[in-house]
């Protein structure tokens, strides 16, 4: 009989495999600026730690994703934005993307009803001025 | 490149940027050729935060509701299954039985040495048996 199994951890699919940690008091420091937070135990910022890299695997690689659906090599906001949009499990960093122009083209629902800021987010100084391409908003686009 | 937090919060409470990078790197290192924008990673730093902010309110709230004062780990691995956050846990508890492990010889070591409320007599068997100890050791290297 199969065992049950929740699937695998961000990563361990990939063979990804991260060395570099957190600074685990400033976890811990994030941790307590709620003020509702008081005591933690030693081995507890050291879990959240590891949640955090888990958590960083996977939105960086689908990050990175929606860049290579966009055939561009580099990750932009947008294409963090799309990620996040693109995944219930980051539903709660909705708020913190809004603020990003959406990406054109990939196979992304981008929401564009999100965006009541009026200026049109970070301003892409290097857009178009990154290796003289042109290639841009012309991208085509597929979300329909 | 942002510098104000957007987030809202009082104090400064970041990731350290270079932190991130390398671990930005380590996640897409098979993936040569793609690369992390600063704007983008300067976004990922805030859902990190978040990410963080909302782990430990979920645990807080799963601790008060135990009558806790002090988030343990269980309460962080609880606090990620109900935010569907599942397949993180086996490393997280990996991790932490790792920590306890250090823990534990942590303080046997210092345990072993804890000279504090010792009196003359004790400090003397003490100092006693750990140079015959050390003699022995000695002695029974082989000769180089």
């Amino acid at each position: 009989m199969p065992l049950a199994n929740v699937g695998n951890a961000p990563g361990v699919a990939e063979g990804i495999e991260v060395k570099t940690k957190f600074p685990v008091a400033r976890i811990k420091r994030i941790m307590q600026a709620d003020e509702d937070v008081g005591k933690v135990a030693q081995v507890t910022p050291v879990a959240v730690s590891k949640a955090l890299e888990l958590f960083m695997i996977s939105l960086v690689t689908k990050a990175a994703s929606e860049a290579k659906s966009r055939s561009s090599k580099r990750v932009t906001a947008a294409h963090l934005k799309a990620a996040v949009l693109n995944d219930e499990q980051f539903d709660f960093l909705n708020d913190i993307v809004s603020k990003v122009a959406d990406a054109p083209g990939g196979g992304g629902n981008a929401a564009k009803t999100d965006n009541d800021s009026d200026e049109p987010a970070e301003p892409k100084k290097k857009r178009g001025a990154t290796r003289g391409r042109k290639k841009k908003v012309a991208d085509p686009i597929d979300d329909e | 490149m942002s510098d104000r937090e957007f987030g809202g919060s009082n104090d400064d409470l970041s990731l350290p940027k270079a932190t991130v990078q390398k671990i930005i790197s380590e996640i897409l290192a098979n993936d040569s050729g793609i690369a992390f924008a600063r704007e983008s990673r300067d976004l990922l730093i805030e859902c990190c935060v978040e990410f963080i902010t909302l782990i430990s309110s979920e645990a807080n709230e799963i601790a008060d509701k135990e009558a806790k004062k002090t988030i343990a780990c269980e309460h962080v691995t609880t606090a990620l299954e109900q935010l569907g956050y599942p397949d993180y846990i086996p490393e997280i508890l990996k991790v932490a039985q790792e920590h306890k492990v250090q823990q534990a010889t942590r303080e046997k070591k210092q345990n072993k040495f804890n000279t504090a409320n010792m009196d003359e007599d004790e400090l003397t068997r003490l100092q006693a048996e750990l140079f015959r100890s050390a003699t022995e050791k000695f002695s029974n290297q082989p000769a180089e």
